[in-house]
């Protein structure tokens, strides 16, 4: 029995510190009845302990002698002892002159101190660990706002005797509730103030001047009680602050607080916004109101100065601190609430500014570009690149020559370099690249990145997102089979690579070993005008085009200039080598500050488990803003929360990271599975304070290559592709931008036109973004994003 | 679906019409025939509550025929289950008439048609087209590149996408087996679904197609895993191989056109569709003045007498007969008649294939004409204006 008394006893205390405004609407338990043994006690017990009061000289009634009988599980001493102080006190204090029923505040506290005492209560015994820690490794935040529901608290009951409550219960709620009111109107208890001053510690947490400004946000609606005006105790010196927080328990969380209360009014619904459920302090905002320390000091202040008597410090300072976690709670919703603060506070960041050290170290800083190697399939862009890496000395001469025997044994020496680039055994069999490889290596001038880009038609999807990530294009062009390119794929990537935005490029006439006759310097011109009359009709600045005759293979005029006598003198004379055209355009490879300013987007092109320390890792060209060591980022369409570990350039680490810059990115979130899963290649990587948008459709004005109907069309932005129709054809239009004719039923190649794009799966993206339109392994068509359409919702039903 | 019975009147249409489904095929094709305002007779299971003499009620299952007039249909192509709802339109002693019930259509159970307007020459070669038992052929499409995977059940008249599988594959890098062990995660992952999906007793031709050489390695893989099992050895020689320019759904329509593949597939009917399609979309690539959709467009053509013998043909996506609206319904009847009088070919898509979802995203119906009209588009806005 003495255990459910326990049970009881506990909820009475907790009542005092979490329920104001429920109070009322306790209903006392009707149905409970006396177990016969019980009553039987009653009746042999509460004459005795009459008969021992009598001759105290002092009277009780029946109830208040089975109460406190109840009370000390039968032990007629301890109850005659409660009964007689009870008495005395009241001779004492005066009021003796009351009926029983109308019981003063001391004897309230002193029966519910004399039976925590008896009863040996502690609130060890019913810990169901902190309420906060049964969410503790969840994300809630960035929900969006339709999936965010209400919180019915559940109707825990409260804990009652075996088979209910007796009358005595009953008469326990009633004392209860008087008590409540005794409470508030503030007779001088030392119990009483110090739940007082926690109330009043809670309004000011509460009050207009504590909170972060102008947020509107639904609070749980159990903070009805207008606030009372702030009443600032003096705070006390420090050194009793010291000693109060080696006593704070953790604050609970708003979810834990209405867990852990029992409510006994189950229509109260309570709208709980899931953003709140967050008890991080790590919001900005947090800060603009009083520190949780603060807090704590003032809380301790006041339950000190106003208990005069310190006769239990110990009890004083836990009650203060009990208080406590309903301000701090109340800081936390308002910290939370303000923004959509991130929940990973595991990197710690320096807060640098990194455009303003960027363009600082502009002028000592080595020119650093990417390339895109792209030109038709067996065109030799992979062998010139793997000559390039070993001229440079990024590719030691051991490897080639191991790779050399082992193209031997399957009978394609020649293969040799490319494999330094084609590196799974499918490209290495087929003698194919098939994805984009991605290698750095420096001169002495400039540092470089590669992206080998499959030449194969099927494999354009890569090229895409490979010349997306690039500052400068290499075309690769065989000598020799020119024609065979023009057709094929030398078009259709220059016409990409143009549409991704690239600018300058560098064409590398290859294979000039293998021309008849050899360095044929006519079959060079003549392969140049070909090539320029392609690249300016693409929109390609003739300024912006540098011709290098080579072979990749011999490595003739790709990082040294071939011998300057016989064949090939002329090309000493009149051309520079790869290696220098490419340091040429490196030097004006430049970030724009504006472009530094914006906010941070980067495209994932690649996901992977770097090592153990760095479970998962994206990498990606950064297309604006800046990024550093421990900055929380958001992951688009999955909204995924994640902060910067740790960032690599050119495989190497630095601490912070700019727009143009191909980097690698460390990540660490509270999930890291969630987040593995989560996120795919394609995804928006964008700082957290500014997300892209998500839509399911938009407008593009775009430059047609071949007839474009309404229709299923993949989408590609970057390395993202999406399946997607073209709903409509809105207007074809001139090259101003003027209107030719509404509603096309065709748009013919060649014409630009308007167009309306659905897709059928999120899309992250902003306007001005690049998109290429394919079908059926053909390019359609490729634009700007003019404008963005419906937000994503979710995956439409339907056929 | 097996014809029971019919009593059709061949000058006014009307009659009833009983037939049985075998197969979840079937399905489709009710879902084509029954529209809105149609009395349909089937068997069902209904709740009866009865009230004993002492007052108390009681609830049992009775399998009664009901008699409804159709208000709803749902159909649900991936179980391919169609649920009917309507009003009982005769009562029995289970049911009070104007109550309201959900027939499910189950396979092997009869059920009877009556239309309401009563059956047009669309709805009689949807019923032709629906007991005709050649064209029942099915096969298995995979479409799939590194990282995603569609599998796709093919019949004669609808493409349902059954699963997708997709993952993230990490790109090759230096000294990084990553991306070869996922690939053969993936590789295993798209097998165990496939294998889930086929039933081995009836196992139907599977077509592999991917860009690249992803189908070829996938094949590969498939044979190392199944040559040692005695059920699935079976399966190999029934494995095509295709090309096929992605791996999204929308592709599927490139492959099942191509040559490689409509030899190696028993029917020929799915591409055939496909290939219709295709020659009305290369001549509107090519902006022949013959080539026309829209609604209005066609319309007009049609009321010109220009999709007519000799050449013209009529596509017609059979999602504009599902409208809920009897006038919509009867002026693409109206269109499918007069072209037929013409003398024209008129072809009913189905719009649960990719061919008859690119005539969906052409507005669902387009023509070739008999003799060019040129700007008929713009003939057709000056007579709005």
């Amino acid at each position: 029995m003495s255990g459910h008394r326990r049970v009881k006893d506990i909820d009475y205390d907790e009542e005092d510190l979490y329920d104001e405004v429920n109070e009322d609407d306790a209903e006392p338990d009707t149905q409970a009845e006396l177990t016969p043994e019980d009553q039987a006690n009653f009746a042999t017990l509460t004459p005795v302990v009459r008969a021992e009061l009598h001759e105290a000289g002092l009277q009780a009634s029946d109830r208040e002698i089975q109460d406190a009988l109840w009370n000390y599980y039968w032990d007629v001493g301890k109850s005659v002892g409660y009964l007689r102080g009870l008495r005395g006190k009241k001779v004492n204090g005066g009021g003796g002159a009351k009926k029983e029923k109308v019981k003063s505040k001391f004897e309230e506290v002193e029966e519910e101190r004399a039976r925590k005492a008896a009863g040996g209560w502690t609130s060890a015994g019913l810990d169901l660990g902190q309420p906060e820690s049964w969410f503790h490794d969840v994300t809630w935040s960035h929900v969006p706002e339709a999936i965010v529901g209400d919180l019915i608290t559940p109707t825990k009951r409260r804990p009652s005797m075996l088979g209910g409550s007796s009358k005595l219960a009953k008469l326990a709620e009633e004392r209860k509730r008087k008590a409540e009111a005794a409470k508030v109107a503030a007779t001088a208890s030392s119990l009483d103030h110090l739940t007082l001053d926690g109330t009043h510690e809670q309004s000011k947490g509460r009050s207009p001047d504590t909170q972060p400004a102008a947020k509107t946000r639904n609070y749980p609606a159990r903070r009805k009680e207008p606030s009372p005006p702030p009443k600032l105790p003096e705070p006390e010196p420090e050194q009793e602050v010291k000693e109060a927080i080696s006593d704070l328990r953790a604050p609970p969380t708003a979810f834990g607080h209405t867990l852990s209360r029992s409510s006994r009014n189950p229509d109260q619904r309570q709208t709980l916004q899931v953003h709140n459920l967050l008890g991080s302090s790590t919001s900005p905002d947090a800060f603009s109101g009083p520190s949780p320390d603060d807090i704590v000091t003032r809380a301790q202040g006041a339950s000190r100065s106003l208990n005069n008597t310190k006769s239990k410090p110990q009890k004083s300072i836990a009650n203060g601190v009990n208080g406590l976690p309903k301000s701090v709670d109340a800081l936390h919703l308002n910290g939370t609430s303000a923004e959509q603060s991130p929940v990973q506070p595991k990197v710690k960041s320096k807060n640098m500014d990194v455009t303003k050290i960027w363009t600082e170290t502009a002028a000592t800083r080595r020119p650093a570009a990417a390339f895109v190697v792209i030109g038709h399939v067996d065109h030799g862009k992979s062998t010139l690149m793997g000559r390039l890496l070993l001229d440079t000395g990024a590719v030691h001469q051991r490897d080639i020559d191991r790779f050399r025997k082992e193209a031997t044994e399957q009978g394609k020496a020649s293969f040799a370099l490319a494999w330094v680039m084609d590196t799974s055994a499918d490209e290495r069999e087929r003698g194919v690249t098939v994805d984009i490889a991605q290698h750095h290596f420096s001169t002495d001038t400039a540092d470089f990145t590669i992206l080998d880009a499959p030449g194969h038609r099927d494999f354009v999807p890569n090229m895409i997102g490979g010349a997306s990530m690039a500052d400068i294009g290499v075309l690769v062009v065989d000598a020799n089979q020119l024609e065979s390119g023009l057709k094929g794929q030398t078009r259709e990537h220059v016409l990409l690579a143009r549409a991704v935005g690239l600018e300058r490029i560098v064409v590398a006439v290859n294979k000039m070993d293998g021309a008849v006759p050899a360095w044929d310097q006519h079959l060079f011109r003549s392969v140049s005008e070909e090539v320029r009359k392609l690249l300016t009709e693409t929109g390609f600045d003739r300024d912006n085009i540098k011709l290098v005759p080579c072979s990749g293979l011999n490595g003739d005029n790709v990082a040294t200039p071939p011998a300057a006598s016989g064949l090939t003198a002329w090309v000493t004379q009149s051309s520079q080598t790869l290696i220098s055209a490419l340091e040429d355009f490196a030097g004006s490879t430049a970030t724009s500050s504006e472009s530094l300013n914006n906010h941070l987007r980067l495209q994932i092109t690649d996901i992977f488990h770097a090592s153990s320390q760095h479970p998962i890792s994206v990498s990606g060209r950064i297309s604006a803003g800046t990024v550093q060591i421990g900055e929380p980022i958001t992951i688009m369409p999955s909204s995924e929360l994640a902060s910067i570990k740790a960032i690599d350039v050119a495989d190497s680490p630095v601490e912070y990271a700019v727009a143009g810059q191909l980097v690698t990115l460390h990540l660490t979130a509270d999930d890291i599975e969630q987040l593995e899963r989560n996120v795919r290649i394609g995804d928006m990587l964008c700082s957290s304070s500014s997300p892209i948008e998500v839509v399911s459709d938009f407008t593009t004005t775009l430059l047609s290559y071949q007839p474009l109907l309404p229709g299923p069309v993949e989408v590609h932005i970057g390395r993202l592709q999406l399946p997607g129709r073209t709903t409509s054809l809105l207007e074809l239009v001139d090259a101003a931008g003027g209107t030719v004719k509404r509603k096309p039923r065709i748009v013919k190649a060649g014409l630009r036109a308007k167009v309306k794009v659905t897709v059928d799966r999120a899309l992250p993206g902003d306007e001005g973004d690049r998109v290429v339109i394919r079908a059926d392994g053909e390019t359609l068509g490729s634009g700007t994003i003019s404008g963005l359409g419906e937000r994503w919702i979710g995956a439409a039903s339907g056929n | 679906m097996r014809l029971i019975r019919q009593s059709i009147e061949k000058k006014t249409g009307e009659g009833r019409c009983t037939m049985s489904p075998e197969e979840p095929e079937d399905m489709w094709h009710a879902y084509n025939l029954i529209r809105e305002g149609d009395t349909l007779r089937a068997t069902a299971v209904r709740k009866v509550a009865t009230e004993s003499l002492s007052g108390s009620t009681s609830t049992h299952r009775v399998r009664t025929t009901l008699t409804i007039t159709v208000t709803k249909l749902d159909f649900d192509s991936h179980a391919s289950q169609l649920h009917v709802s309507g009003r009982v339109s005769e009562e029995n002693k289970h049911v009070k008439l104007g109550s309201f019930h959900t027939l499910d259509l189950e396979l092997n159970r009869e059920f009877t048609l009556e239309k309401a307007g009563g059956w047009d020459s669309v709805a009689l070669d949807t019923l032709k087209e629906s007991i005709n038992e050649d064209a029942k052929a099915q096969m298995w499409a995979v479409l799939l590149n590194e990282g995603l995977a569609n599998i796709c059940l093919v019949t004669s008249h609808q493409t349902i996408l059954r699963q997708q599988i997709e993952t993230n594959m990490p790109k090759k890098r230096p000294g990084s087996t990553d991306h070869d062990t996922k690939l053969k995660k993936f590789y295993q992952r798209v097998y165990d679904s496939l294998l889930r999906q086929i039933d081995l007793a009836d196992a139907k031709p599977i077509l592999l197609a991917s860009p690249g050489f992803t189908a070829s390695e996938f094949q590969k893989f498939f044979k190392a895993k199944a040559e040692g099992d005695k059920k699935l050895k079976p399966l190999l020689v029934k494995i095509t191989i295709a090309h096929a320019a992605s791996a999204h759904v929308h592709a599927l329509a490139e492959v099942l056109k191509s040559q490689g593949v409509t030899k190696s597939v028993t029917d020929a009917r799915f591409s055939a569709e496909s290939q219709y399609m295709d020659t009305f979309l290369e001549m509107l690539r090519k902006d022949d003045p013959k080539a026309w959709y829209g609604p209005k467009e066609v319309e007009a053509a049609a009321e010109q007498g220009a999709i007519g013998k000799g050449g013209g043909v009529l596509l017609i996506s059979n999602s504009l007969f599902r409208s809920q609206e009897i006038k919509v319904r009867k002026r693409w009847v109206k269109l499918v008649d007069s072209v037929k009088e013409a003398g024209g070919d008129v072809k009913i898509l189905s719009s649960m294939h990719e061919s008859g979802k690119k005539l969906e995203d052409l507005s669902g119906v387009a023509a070739i004409l008999t003799y060019p009209i040129k700007d008929l588009d713009e003939l057709v806005e000056g007579v709005q204006g």
